[in-house]
């Protein structure tokens, strides 16, 4: 094919066309035609310093195996990465790497998601020929939350590099020369004050980095991943939540280059056991003079329908930001349709942001929940101090979704004619509610959070709610059904397109577009502006 | 002091540094009037002398690093890289001249110095065979038994120190006088076996010479506290 | 008979001053027609001197062979990239290789006008001599001269009135062989590890301090002052038309007269050991030569009936190297010295590619149990796997050259190795 600009270039890979960039490596081109090929020590995120040698290719014409990570690719190129020599080679490599590595798999965390297991399984040596003794490092604790085994380290370099280059924290280092080489710390200085440091354990091809949290904590292949948003500030990182029977074992970040890189901060990704809480609300409770009473959906609906048509006084609605933006947006129209005042949120915010050196956009953002923007753009306004305490006070009708009350007094809302409850565990507050209705956390239904640059993103359910409980948006539109404001949204996508309808800023998106990478919202956004203040 | 000079298998006989003679000469013996035969305590002009790995038989453990003359030092090194990581070699010498070797604390001052990170320094210095990352004796013995050496006895010269000295590669002497280990080539392969100690050569060197070298170095140690 | 020893047959160009203590004074080296050559470089265009250099065909003895006014050549013709840097690889840990020390050692004012005329030529406003750690007296003599060259004006800021400023400067190394290697030494000198960069870029290109680089071994640059003034045809009437030139033989090993000898290129390997160094000791016999220090591949003693220059060692399945002659007599233990070079390899390896880190010390653990007489015919297949696994794959040619002596060390003396088995059979090794 003719190139009229000069600056793309056409090669052959394993027989496949790609036309690439002047200037692409192998490797991405490559990907780029839909071949992996076998690396370590190279990560799109970091430098590339090829010295894993697992890479090295056949080129046409070249009298050596190149190593894809750094070369880039010429025109005409004829690349081969499963020719007899390529395999050869990495079979060679793969040797290498096995003879000092300890037979760990049994006992290894990493199992099951090892890239030494996963390249050996596929293309190395059936059988070790090592007759003498291995070299020992033995293990140590690099401080904050990695454990490191050096005799499982492949020396590949992607956590010093990750720490120099990213966290821009240079904390690790390579010491000694040699067979002796080995990752380390400067002695007893360890990983601890650096916020960022845990995404190393992501990087490390092999069980050498351990996350102290997940340490033998469940079988790799008996986790369900499921992708989602880091509910725990206002970045937004794309995550994984693992989950084994029902429980969360742990996040992982998910690749975005528009939000998070590849990258999560620790802060985010230990905040996860509240999503295992236990103590939740397992029915709908209807208040009988003191005592609040389980009853079913049916019942309790329509007993709640009949208190808000005959209600009267001020109504106020409360929204949670850690809630997504289907029901935080159905709230507001309920608050709307009910004649409320502004409806109000609260939230926690941290002293200042905590910024990710090598990849500005990442940050642990002030605002410690992920939906703040998104409340905002619904037309809340927060309210109460930087710790998420004050600012609401008990009215006539008081209808309050995820905001757990927990700093107000035992005796809040009970002068309230009609005070609903739509949330997880019942806080003290709670406790004088009329309705107390149970909803899944964000973790257990599909929805969407806004971020603060007012990307939204999209999330899928990872644990089951408790059985009786119910996505807020469901019980909010078929609340809204009964007032006779529009037909009950059946699914997650048909929520959003409700709250597109009722809020300018919303419309016009749906769920195909924000897809798996998020959209912006309509309005303009400023970014650096927000997010948190 | 006893003529040093055997039958040489070589077939060469000494010159300066090939019978440890290097440091006793006097100017006039081998050169000019400007011979440098000791440590340069300024660093001079251009180039000339920045700093050695010097492995000196006084040592000063406790000395303040960088202060005074070697502070002066210091800078002129510093003057001859484009930027301060490339100075790190040499300071990494001026560190281990004062002390003798470089502990924790030096990395981490020699890191303050330059505006690096302490454990990229560390990652450096444990690169370099010459840093000590532990003390080492007055004299520091290193027989050379890569081949070439290897091939003309070095393993029995190897072997003579430690048993005329009482260790294992490595150990140092009670005394502190002696550590004894094995270096790789020397540079001076025409002249088996290579011995270095400190920052002499001793050349030509058979198991028969050992007692003669050690006895020699003993005399000539520096009082040092204990 | 004083040292050093001169033979009949030697050509002495670099090392005429050998043996004169004054030759490391400008004064004396003046005699020797010292500094001649400088001053006519410095009123020749940088291009020009590059020119004389590439007609004299004088390659670089460092151990590449790569022919030095070309590799000149490829550095920026002009300022638009300036600093640039000429490096002297004077970090001289081949074993076997003793030519660089005596260099600095008795003529240091060679070495140095060696460097200027090739900063000159390439530009460069900076050199750095990179010495190796343990050479404590070349250092002494050569930092002196360098203080010498300042104070006669010949090296600094206006260079013996030219008004070309060139610097110099002195950089000790700490002990590493693979220092030796360009790219480590570009690394080692910015203050890092000093492990080998991948090429490319090249150090013409981006070298040390990310800047245009040439790295010149001590040998190549002291040639340089003689071509200058003598002329390239001189220079190419010594040698063969492909290896022109002499070079300084460094003959270590099992012969009468170890030493330095400098000699036309193309001189017969029999000649030297028989001739020049006196023949084997104690009348023993020839059984091994290897030709260009530890990384060559081993030559039996039949196959020594050859030239020594760069083409004909190749065509013997060999190479030059840096022509240091490392002979063997009948009572050598080749798996004992093979061991030993092999353990100095994974000793001395930076640890970064993988072949090489883990590759040099497992061939290492494999002949220490082959010599205890613990090996089997299995570890001789391994060997030459693993050596061939190391070839070619690596970032530097370290594990190359660990994988060298053992594979034709294998092929060459395969019953010495044989003769050490504990069995001689295959076994099954599933059935263990």
């Amino acid at each position: 094919m003719a190139n009229e600009q000069t600056d793309s270039v056409t090669c052959r890979i394993n027989g496949i066309e790609v036309t690439v960039p002047k200037g692409t490596r192998i490797i991405e081109a490559a990907e780029q035609a839909g071949i992996g090929i076998a690396h370590y020590c190279y990560h799109p995120g970091l430098s590339a310093p090829a010295m894993c040698r697992m890479c090295l290719v056949e080129v046409e014409g070249a009298p050596k195996l190149q190593p894809a990570c750094v070369t880039t690719v010429a025109e005409g190129n004829n690349i081969l990465t499963e020719s007899e020599r390529a395999l050869e080679s990495r079979k060679g490599t793969l040797e290498f790497y096995l003879i000092n590595h300890p037979l760990d798999c049994p006992v290894c965390d990493k199992s099951g998601e090892c890239r030494l297991q996963d390249f050996v399984h596929a293309e190395g040596p059936k059988h070790g020929r090592l007759l003498d003794a291995k070299v020992i490092f033995g293990q140590d604790d690099f401080g904050g939350n990695i454990l490191y085994d050096g005799d499982r380290c492949i020396m590949c370099t992607r956590c010093v590099r990750f720490m120099r280059e990213v966290a821009k924290d240079d904390l690790l280092g390579v010491v000694q020369r040699g067979h002796r080489s080995v990752i380390d710390t400067f002695f007893e200085q360890g990983l601890d004050d650096s916020p960022f440091h845990t995404n190393i354990i992501d990087i490390c091809p092999v069980g050498a980095l351990l996350d102290k949290d997940f340490l033998h904590k469940a079988r790799v292949w008996d986790l369900d991943h499921t992708p989602s948003i880091c509910p725990n500030c206002s970045q937004g990182c794309n995550i994984r939540i693992d989950t084994r029977d029902n429980i969360v074992q742990r996040l992982r970040p998910r690749a975005n280059p528009d939000v998070n890189s590849y990258w999560m901060c620790d802060y985010g990704r230990h905040q996860y056991e509240w999503m295992n809480a236990s103590d939740r609300i397992e029915a709908p409770l209807v208040r009988a003079g003191d005592r609040l009473v389980a009853q079913n959906w049916q019942p309790t609906i329509l007993a709640l329908l009949e208190q808000l048509k005959q209600r009267a006084g001020s109504v106020r609605v409360v929204g949670s930001p850690m809630q997504s933006n289907e029901d935080n947006g159905l709230l507001a129209r309920l608050g709307s349709v009910l004649g409320a005042t502004t409806p109000v949120y609260r939230s926690t915010r941290a002293a200042d942001e905590v910024v990710l050196p090598g990849f500005p956009k990442l940050a642990r953002r002030r605002e410690l929940a992920a939906n703040g923007r998104g409340l905002e753009a619904l037309g809340f306004d927060r309210v109460g101090d930087d710790r998420g305490q004050g600012g609401v006070t008990a009215t006539d009708v008081l209808i309050v979704l995820g905001d757990e009350l927990a700093d107000l007094p035992a005796d809040f809302g009970r002068d309230a004619s009609l005070f609903v409850y739509l949330g997880h565990r019942l806080q003290p507050a709670a406790r004088n509610a009329h309705f107390v209705l149970p909803v899944s956390t964000f973790a257990e239904q599909e929805g969407t959070f806004t971020n603060f640059e007012g990307r939204v993103q999209r999330f899928w359910p990872a644990l089951q709610p408790p059985p009786l409980a119910r996505p807020a948006w469901q019980v909010l539109g078929v609340l809204l059904a009964g007032l006779d404001d529009g037909p009950a949204p059946a699914d997650a996508a048909n929520a959003f397109l409700r709250v597109g309808s009722h809020f300018d800023t919303f419309a016009g998106l749906t769920y195909e577009m924000i897809g798996t990478r998020g959209a912006l919202l309509n309005e303009p956004v400023a970014i650096g502006a927000g997010g948190g203040d | 002091m006893a003529e040093q000079k055997t039958e040489l298998r070589g077939g060469n006989d000494g010159w300066a540094g090939e019978r440890g003679d290097f440091a006793n000469l006097s100017e006039a013996d081998v050169r000019g009037e400007s011979y440098v035969g000791v440590r340069p305590l300024e660093g001079r002009a251009a180039g000339g002398a920045c700093s050695y790995p010097y492995q000196l038989a006084e040592k000063h453990p406790d000395a303040p690093l960088f202060e005074g003359p070697y502070h002066e030092r210091l800078e002129k090194i510093r003057s001859r890289y484009p930027d301060a990581q490339g100075a790190l070699l040499p300071v990494l010498n001026l560190a281990q001249e004062i002390h003798g070797w470089l502990s924790q604390a030096d990395m981490d001052r020699v890191a303050e110095e330059l505006g690096l990170s302490p454990v990229y320094v560390r990652g450096v210095a444990t690169f370099y065979t010459m840093y000590n990352k532990a003390p080492v004796g007055t004299w520091l013995v290193q027989v050379c038994t890569n081949v070439c050496c290897n091939l003309c006895g070095a393993d029995e010269v190897m072997k003579a120190f430690l048993e005329h000295t009482g260790t294992e590669p490595g150990e140092t002497t009670a005394d502190g006088a002696f550590t004894c280990i094995e270096a790789e080539c020397l540079g001076a392969c025409g002249f088996p076996t290579v011995v270095q100690v400190n920052e002499r050569y001793f050349e030509n060197v058979t198991p028969d010479d050992v007692p003669a070298i050690l006895e020699r170095l003993r005399r000539e140690a520096p009082k040092q506290e204990r | 008979m004083a040292y050093p020893f001169k033979h009949e047959r030697e050509t002495r160009v670099l090392t005429e001053a050998f043996g004169d203590p004054a030759a490391r004074t400008i004064e004396g080296w003046k005699k020797y027609g010292g500094y001649e050559a400088l001053r006519q470089a410095l009123g020749m265009s940088p291009n020009d001197v590059i020119e004389v250099v590439k007609a004299s065909g004088l390659r670089g003895r460092g151990g590449a062979g790569f022919p030095t006014g070309v590799k000149w050549s490829f550095m920026p013709k002009d300022d638009s990239r300036q600093p640039h840097y000429l490096l002297i690889n004077a970090d001289e840990s081949e074993p076997g290789a003793f030519k660089d020390r005596e260099l600095l050692r008795w003529t240091p004012h060679q070495v140095i006008e060696g460097a200027l005329i090739g900063a000159h030529a390439i530009r460069a406003k900076h050199v750095y001599i990179y010495m190796r750690g343990e050479f404590f007296e070349p250092a002494q003599i050569v930092g002196r001269a360098i203080e010498e060259a300042y104070e006669a004006g010949i090296a600094g800021a206006d260079m013996m009135g030219s008004g070309i400023g060139i610097d110099i400067t002195l950089h000790i190394g700490a002990g590493a062989y693979i220092c030796g290697e360009e790219t480590g030494l570009m690394n080692s000198l910015e203050g890092r590890r000093g492990q080998p960069r991948i090429k490319p870029p090249f150090p013409a290109v981006m070298g040390a301090f990310s800047r245009p680089t040439t790295i010149n071994n001590v040998e190549t640059v002291s040639a340089v002052p003689h071509i200058l003034r003598r002329g390239p045809e001189w220079y190419k009437s010594m040698g063969t038309e492909k290896s022109p030139g002499t070079k300084l033989f460094n003959v270590s090993g099992h012969v009468v007269r170890r030493g330095n000898y400098e000699l036309p290129l193309g001189f017969p390997l029999k000649d030297l050991i028989y001739d020049v160094c006196g023949g084997i000791r104690d009348g023993r016999e020839l059984k091994a030569v290897i030709p260009g220090g530890s990384s060559v591949p081993i030559l039996a003693a039949k196959e020594c009936d050859i030239a020594l220059d760069y083409e004909s060692v190749a065509a013997a399945g060999s190479m030059l190297g840096t022509a240091s002659v490392i002979v063997m007599d009948d009572r050598t233990d080749i798996i004992r010295a093979v061991r030993r070079m092999v353990e100095f390899y994974s000793h001395e390896s930076c640890g970064q590619c993988t072949p090489c880190r883990e590759g040099t010390e497992w061939t290492a653990k494999i002949m220490r149990r082959i010599e205890a007489g613990e090996g089997t015919v299995e570890d001789l297949d391994t060997l030459l796997d693993v050596g061939r696994n190391m070839t070619g794959t690596t970032i530097c040619v370290l594990s190359d050259s660990c994988a060298a002596p053992v594979a034709s060390s294998i092929a060459k003396f395969r019953d010495e190795y044989m003769a050490r088995m504990r069995r001689e059979a295959p076994i099954d090794a599933l059935t263990v």
